[in-house]
């Protein structure tokens, strides 16, 4: 961990506390205050026990960063705010608190956690700092009272103005804050309208319902709940006072976000939700096909079943027929039956091929209907040789035979108009088939 | 007559007149609200800064949107220019290193000065919220009740409410309220965040357990809702937010008393310089390469020794020497 850059501040802030010279501060210089910038301005005194802890600090080298120090303060302003127990437990408590706190709530930045490791290790000497800043602060809140009264005095007649604040440590001077708030504050006491400010706060920390802040849900409906207890707050004492709330309907004027803008995030929801609805159907089709597929091949292997089945049936109605010794009354239906039932079984043997052909599917009619449209267009069996030669019959017959097409340009024009296949339908006709099918 | 005569009679009621500034003037008791912002931002800013210094400014019918300050250094002249408009408010966007936004709130003539550190910009366009709220209209504003508990949490409060919330009977504002603008604070900063107020229409059955759910004091609010307008419309609807934008996150840094100027009065010491950060960053990477080329050295550096010494040390055993 480097930390160098850490100690920036540092040189600068202690050759003031060097110093130890009191400043006078005006208030019209604005120019070189914004210069001098971050560094107290005010004038630096320094307790006795301050003075130590600084050589301390050297001692310790460069390892206390300006953040470090910053955290040193904190549980001394925690108590400045609350009781003043000034116990050495109660501080090592604050310290550890505070630094699981910073290691929380500061996601952004990784060194930091690095930083506070840091610090808890050297937290003990921390804490030897927190108690002798503790006591020089009780002085320095005295003496800024009386510094401020003086302010307030000296500041609206525009006179020089002076002030005492330690200079190393970041300023909270909690007091000026106080008198600076009561300078420009607006009323906003019960004895004044409400729609004179519109300021609702709430009664809930709201930080105190955000469980992570890294939690980004959780986070703004924190938020939101905030405002909406706000909104119902707000709209109760403006309905009672009489002030219009709701806008009515037919109110119109311009908004906030243009039209456009509107139009946009209009056209970003449809444009999400058609997505959806899209991706939703493209599942369920996907679905429906192997659903589909399931179902024929489960028709099938039912086919295939039932031929089986009824196949034995006749097997056993044979055998019983054999056994009951040949046909006795024996009219003609029952021979035609018998000769059918025969057939069914000389195909018996081949019954076997079936059986086989029978996981195919091919088993009921033969082969499959395709195949039968096929052999019944172009024939099955029989010999192929010669077939398409011709014989006396064919070469007799001249009805394919036109004198006057012959006569305009012979099968060059005839021909491809014969065989060019049906133009491909546009777009929207295909489209609209499609949706049919 | 009767207006001389209503003025004296509620000047005797008036305590607070005593605490005067030069804006201000009386009226029933209180103070009158008359705020004017001046929004301007130094140059540099990006598009992002820019636009969310557009839809601020939107917000505001009572702001003054002003052409970009070319000063970083010398801020005291705002207050002039603030002058020069008839501005009490300053809001100034001070970009750095075209990246980083500061955003100063002053009040002028007399301070204090708030400066804060924005991060997390999203404006209103980038957000697809669907709220939406008529421009000028005066928000509400809700604080978070952390603002009440440090005195400089209270000044930034107070802060933002003149700067945010649009005085009554501003010129360009309009008459109903359809937005509430929330500052919490979390994580040490503030979040600002701005919702549209929708009316919706609940079954009274539904309201109760579904208020219930989310904010506990909605049951309070609706009875007193019921006694205070007995308006039929009034018990039907109930509020729901809808997020407009934009939204970004402060930190604050300092409060200086005066208008850019005079003491610090409080100083953020968890706040981090995003300067700092990011060459704290370069230099844990910068570490990481340091370790390794050091390692790397070290190995070339042995095998060298290694090297000098099977070069130098010639042992009376070896095949050289005994077959030479």
């Amino acid at each position: 961990m480097p930390r160098q850059s850490t100690r920036t501040k540092k040189p600068a802030t202690e050759a003031l506390e060097a110093e130890k010279v009191e400043k006078l501060v005006e208030e019209k210089p604005q120019k070189e205050q914004k210069k001098r910038g971050r560094k107290p301005k005010q004038v630096v005194e320094e307790t006795p026990v301050e003075d130590k802890m600084e050589v301390e600090e050297e001692q310790k080298g460069e390892e206390t960063t300006t953040q470090t120090k910053a955290d040193e303060q904190k549980p001394e302003q925690q108590e400045e705010a609350g009781s003043d127990s000034e116990e050495g437990s109660d501080d090592e408590e604050d310290n550890d608190l505070d630094l699981d706190a910073l290691d929380e709530s500061d996601s952004d930045s990784e060194f930091e956690r690095d930083l506070n490791e840091k610090q808890s290790a050297a937290g003990i000497q921390a804490n030897k700092y927190q108690k002798a800043a503790e006591e020089s602060s009780d002085e320095e809140e005295d003496e800024d009272e009386i510094d401020i009264d003086e302010l307030d005095v000296d500041g609206e007649e525009g006179e020089e103005v002076k002030a005492i604040s330690k200079a190393r440590q970041t300023i909270n001077n909690k007091q000026g804050l106080l008198t600076a708030l009561k300078r420009f504050a607006l009323d906003t006491t019960d004895k004044v309208p409400f729609a004179f400010h519109q300021s609702i706060v709430a009664k809930k920390v709201t930080e105190e319902s955000i469980p992570s802040i890294d939690d980004d849900l959780a986070r703004e409906l924190a938020f939101m709940n905030q405002a909406l207890e706000a909104a119902r707050v707000g709209r109760t004492l403006l309905r009672k006072e009489g002030v219009p709330f709701t806008r009515p309907t037919d109110y119109f004027a311009e908004t906030l976000r243009s039209d456009e803008t509107m139009e946009k995030v209009k056209a970003k929801l449809i444009e999400e939700a058609t997505a959806k609805k899209a991706s939703a159907e493209a599942r369920k089709q996907r679905d429906l096909k192997k659903f589909g597929k399931q179902v024929q091949v489960a028709k099938q292997q039912e086919r295939a079943k039932q031929k089986r089945d009824t196949l034995e049936k006749i097997n056993l109605l044979k055998k019983k027929r054999k056994d009951g010794g040949g046909p006795t009354g024996a009219n003609e239906a029952e021979d035609l039956f018998d000769v059918a039932v025969d057939n069914e079984l000389k195909g018996g043997p081949s019954g076997n091929n079936s059986k086989k052909r029978g996981r195919d599917g091919k088993e009921g009619g033969g082969p499959n209907a395709k195949r039968q449209r096929k052999d019944a267009k172009f024939g099955f069996g029989g010999k192929k040789k010669y077939a398409k030669s011709n014989d006396a019959l064919s070469s007799g017959d001249v009805s394919g035979f036109s004198a006057r097409k012959m006569k305009s340009g012979g099968p060059a024009g005839g021909k491809p108009k014969k065989f060019k296949p049906a133009p491909r339908p546009g777009k929207a006709r295909r489209k609209a088939g499609a949706g049919k099918r | 007559m009767a207006a001389v005569y209503k003025s004296l009679s509620k000047s005797a009621k008036k305590v607070e007149d005593t605490e005067n500034d030069n804006n201000t003037t009386t009226n029933g008791g209180f103070r009158k609200n008359k705020q004017r912002v001046l929004i301007l931002s130094s140059r540099g800013v990006t598009y992002r800064h820019r636009h969310l210094l557009n839809d601020l400014a939107a917000m505001l019918p009572h702001g003054r949107k002003d052409v970009k300050f070319d000063s970083k250094s010398k801020l005291y002249q705002l207050n002039e220019l603030a002058e020069l408009y008839n501005c009490n408010n300053v809001m100034f966007f001070e970009a750095r290193k075209g990246k980083d936004l500061y955003m100063w709130f002053s009040k002028v003539p007399n301070g204090p000065t708030v400066k804060f550190h924005a991060q997390n910009l999203h404006t209103m366009e980038e957000l697809h919220f669907t709220g939406n709220c008529l421009k000028g209209s005066r928000p509400l504003l809700s604080f978070d009740l952390a603002f009440e508990q440090e005195p400089h949490y209270r000044v930034i409060k107070e802060v933002f409410l003149q700067m945010f919330g649009v005085p009554q009977g501003a010129r360009k504002s309009k008459p109903f309220i359809d937005h509430v603008m929330s500052f919490s604070i979390a994580d040490g900063k503030i979040w600002v965040r701005n919702y549209e107020i929708r009316e919706v229409e609940k079954a009274k059955g539904e309201k109760d357990s579904e208020g219930n759910d989310i904010v506990p004091e909605s049951d309070k609010s609706s009875s007193k809702k019921r006694k205070g307008a007995p308006n039929a419309e009034l018990k039907d609807t109930d509020v729901s937010l809808v997020e407009i934008g934009p939204r970004f996150v402060l930190t604050p840094i300092i409060i200086q008393e005066g208008a850019f100027g005079g003491p610090i009065i409080y100083e953020n010491k968890r706040f981090i310089s995003p300067n700092q950060v990011r060459s704290e960053l370069r230099k844990a990477k910068a570490t990481r390469h340091n370790a390794r080329v050091e390692q790397v050295k070290e190995r070339l550096g042995k095998l060298e020794t290694l090297t000098a010494q099977a070069k130098k040390e010639k042992d009376v055993l070896d095949t050289r020497e005994l077959f030479a």
